[in-house]
This record gives structure tokens, sequence and C-alpha cells, in this order.
């Protein structure tokens, strides 16, 4: 398992304690995104297009710690922008600590290398490195040649310093599930913790607006990428969430699990959606309108949505709340999951270079039937 | 399936091969028409998903430079607010409906220009042309 005891306990703790009073609406992480300047420019990325007066705003410390106090959560994933940038991101990051929150602290990782005499190795503090896959295909998917051996870079030296380090990837039309698997064995080379993915949403103010998946392709790529699991390979994040990836459970969207923070205010309804901002993390749950979103609404905005601010958190919950659940989530950690007919797909697909990304009007990826 | 759906089943959403994205419209430059509170409720929606500042000329005759972020809408103009940042003010603010004259959708347009197609033509263009460290570099702060 990647994720250790003690933050596998803190969390099982809250959701049991949310279920025994009776909580029904509740957060377990908090996206605090504390500016939106980011050092690259990535075409599918949505977040960092705003006029220069706005990428020049950031949250104060002191904005962090009450957002994060307000809405509760165990966990605190630190995205953005490039949090790096914030000039007082060490001061931010050790006021989570102080505050026993378990931070993910994601990263493009150009300044990473730079910035870690600054950090204190802690349990309380993952590094979560943006990498796409192997070098042509990371490289390609942030528009910036040399981008990987920077991050590679990076993640060395901080998993050299005793940090725990993650890995996130994003997966567009087009992912070719071989390279991406040996991808997996590349950064379980580098010595980290684990991994975190995730499919591509139709953000709806990202500039590329062409390559995001249905459900049923995403499930069929994540099938192929994760059936026959090697022993070597940690993922950072539930079981059931990834079996949920790979369409072997179903789960409706829990918006309100990962709620985001920014300069703008508590966003709603989630991270990937943009529809206003309530002051207050209260007004935020009570103000939205969370039947209006999810797929079980029939919003076309969450169609494809198979992402884990909406879908990981349920997953927790059913581990951590059933027995059923328990032993699933446990016996996931272990699983391989054989499928004859993925080990067939990769074995027998040529390597694809960055190209078919943007050749969407051919199916990307055969059925597995898995 | 195109992204003028209104609601999908569940089937359709759980079939989905490929999913819709938004049709982003050429808004920089804009000045709409307000004959109706129907235009100026129109108006704001797009302002909303607008990534550049616009322009309002109030009722008053003043001219406010926006980034609006959030919007509140009522039965009455009155009722309802955009929220905004400006260039020139570190807060947050608010500008009721009932307050605004014209709208020009006056700052430059951050999304356009940004397409995964754009970043490929110009890859290509400059990997024919020998080029190494290619990439795409964030927007200046000015």
């Amino acid at each position: 398992m990647a994720i250790p005891i003690s933050q596998v306990g803190t969390v099982a703790t809250y959701v049991l304690k949310k279920k025994l009073t009776g909580v029904k609406r509740y957060p377990l992480v908090l996206m605090l995104e504390p500016l939106f300047r980011c050092s690259l420019a990535c075409a599918g990325c949505g977040k960092v297009q705003y006029p220069p007066h706005i990428l020049k705003k950031q949250l104060t410390p002191e904005e962090c710690f009450a957002a994060v106090e307000e809405c509760g959560a165990p966990m605190v994933s630190i995205p953005g922008g490039e949090p790096l940038l914030h000039p007082q991101i060490v001061e931010i990051v050790n006021g989570l600590i102080a505050r026993k929150k378990y931070i993910y602290l994601c990263t493009n990782a150009l300044e990473l290398k730079k910035k870690l005499p600054e950090f204190t190795p802690s349990k309380y503090l993952t590094f979560s490195v943006h990498l796409d896959g192997q070098r042509e295909h990371h490289d390609f998917s942030v528009c910036r040649e040399g981008g990987y051996d920077i991050a590679t870079e990076g993640i060395r030296e901080a998993v050299r310093r005793g940090f725990r380090v993650t890995t996130n990837a994003t997966f567009f039309d087009g992912a070719d599930p071989s390279s991406i698997r040996a991808f997996f064995d590349e950064v379980m080379g580098m010595g980290v913790e684990g991994i975190i993915l995730s499919p591509g949403y139709s953000y709806d103010k990202a500039p590329d607006q062409k390559h995001f998946m249905g459900r049923a392709r995403v499930r069929r790529l994540f099938r192929a990428i994760l059936s026959n699991r090697k022993p070597t390979w940690k993922f950072n994040m539930s079981p059931l969430f990834l079996e949920f990836l790979m369409g072997e459970r179903n789960y409706e969207c829990v918006p309100w699990g990962m709620p985001t923070y920014n300069i703008f205010g508590w966003q709603k309804p989630c991270y990937l959606l943009q529809e206003g901002y309530a002051e207050t993390f209260k007004e935020l749950l009570e103000t939205t309108e969370w039947k209006d979103y999810g797929v079980a609404s029939g919003n076309p905005k969450c169609a494809n949505c198979m992402v884990s601010c909406g879908y990981e958190t349920p997953a927790v919950v059913e581990g951590f709340t059933s027995l059923k659940g328990f032993i699933a989530m446990a016996r996931g950690n272990f699983k391989r999951y054989p499928n004859a007919n993925a080990m067939k797909l990769y074995n027998d697909a040529a390597p694809r270079p960055h190209a078919p990304l943007v050749q969407i009007a051919e199916p990307a990826l055969e059925e597995t039937h898995a | 399936m195109s992204a003028e759906v209104l609601k999908y089943t569940l089937e359709q959403v759980e079939s989905l091969e490929l999913a819709p994205g938004a049709e982003h419209e050429n808004l920089e430059g804009w000045v709409p028409t307000l004959a109706s509170d129907a235009d100026l409720r129109e108006a704001l929606e797009k302002a909303l998903d607008y990534r550049g500042d616009v322009t309002f000329t109030l009722k008053s005759g003043e001219k406010i430079e926006a980034y609006i972020f959030n919007r509140h809408t009522s039965a009455t103009l009155a009722d309802s607010w955009v929220q905004y940042f400006a260039p020139t003010a570190p807060d947050k603010r608010k500008l009721s409906y009932a307050e605004i004259a014209r709208i020009e959708f006056s700052g430059k347009d951050r999304a356009a220009g940004k397409h995964w197609e754009d970043w490929v033509k110009k890859y290509n263009e400059k990997k024919a042309a020998g080029e190494t460290n290619i990439g795409l570099a964030p927007d200046a702060l000015e």
C-alpha cells in the first residue's frame, strides 16, 4: 500500500466520525489554490488563462489557514497555478503541517530542486509532481521540451532528501497504454511513494476543447492500463476509485468532497466547473444546487467526468464505512487484476508517439472485453 | 451528440466515446446591445465566462474595468449583481445589474490562440526548422 498507515488512520477516523454523527455532506480534501500563476503554458490547461492583474494576486498564509480551518478536511491538496511560485509557500506549508493536515503540494517541479532546502521532510508533506508520461509524452503534453528531465531531477532530489513524493498524471484521448505502463516502471524506479492518475476532463475553460474522452473510452483506457498490474506499482489513491476508473464499480459524484478555495472564494460546484463563488464554506454547502451536478443530473458539463474530485470521495467513504467496502479496498491494494485481452492489447500495439493525441476521429483503443 | 444537448440520459453518458467540448465565441472587442433586461443578463453570463477584462459604463457615467468571476441573479436587476476584481484595486467588489448602461469586452481574451492544434503546428514548424528546447512560455505579467 502506498499511503502511510497514519494517514489512512486519520482519514478513516474522520470518515467514521462523520458517519456516526450523521453528517451527510463533508469535505475530504480541500483543493487550496493559492495563486493561478504558472511557469508552464500547457495547451490543455484552463487554470492559468487570466489577465495579468489576476495572475499577480495570491492568497496570504492567513487566508489559507482560515480556509483550512473553516473547511476542516483532513487532507489539503495545493494545486494552482504553480504553488512553488508563491513567495510564502514555505510558510503556508509549515502552517498546515502545524495543523496536522496531510498536504499534497502539486508542482510541475521546474523549481523543486532549488526550493527543496527550504522545506523540512514530514509525514504530512507530499510533493505530488506533475508528470504526464514518459519523456516525449510529458514534454509534449506540457508544451515544453526538457520539462521531464527537470521534473525527474527534482523528484530524485526530493526522494534523496527523505520527502514523500508521488507523481500525478492526466491522460487524454489517444494515450498509449504500453507507454503509460512503462512510465509506471520508470517512476517507481525513481523511488516515489506512489502514482496518482486521472482521466482528462472537458474543462470548460481549457483552450483545448477537442481531446476529452467520454466515460466509455475512459473505462477502456484505464482497464488496459491498470489490468495485469506489476507488484512494484503503487498507487496513492483509493483502490476502489481505481476500480471505478476501470469500470468495475459505479459511484455518484460527490463534489463537496473536494471543495476548492482560491482568490475568488469557494468555487461552485467543484474544482473543474466554475459557476460562481461563495464567501464561506458554509455558504457553498448551503447555496449550491448539488442536484444539478454529477452524471446522474444529466448535466452535459458533467457527462464525461470520472475525475477524483467528484468520484474518489465516495470510494474512500465506502472503503471505511462498510465491511464489504473495507475488504474490497484492502484486497485492491494487492490484486493484480489479470486480464488476457488487455495483455494482448498492449503487447500487440505498436509504440505511439505523441502524434495520435490529435487524431481523435479514430478509435484510440480497442475494447478489451474485460 | 453535441454540446447543444441540454440533458443526457444515464445510458447516453455511459456510452459516450468523446466528450463534446465547449464552443468558445470570439468576444474580444464585443459591445453587446443592451435593449432589454434579458440582453443585459445574457451579456453578463458571457462576461462571467470571458477570460479577459470587460469595461462597464455605469448609468452615472463612471467607467469600471473589471474581471468578473461571480454573479448573483434575482428577479430584479436591482437585486442582481456581479462580483469582480479591478486591475487597480486589491479587494473584491460588487456591482448591481441596475447600474450598468454599457459593457465592452475590452481586455484581451487570454484563452484565445492557445488551442492544442496551435501548439502542434508551432512545434512541427520549429522542429522542421531544426530548433531545440521548443516550448510555450506563459504570458508576461506586463
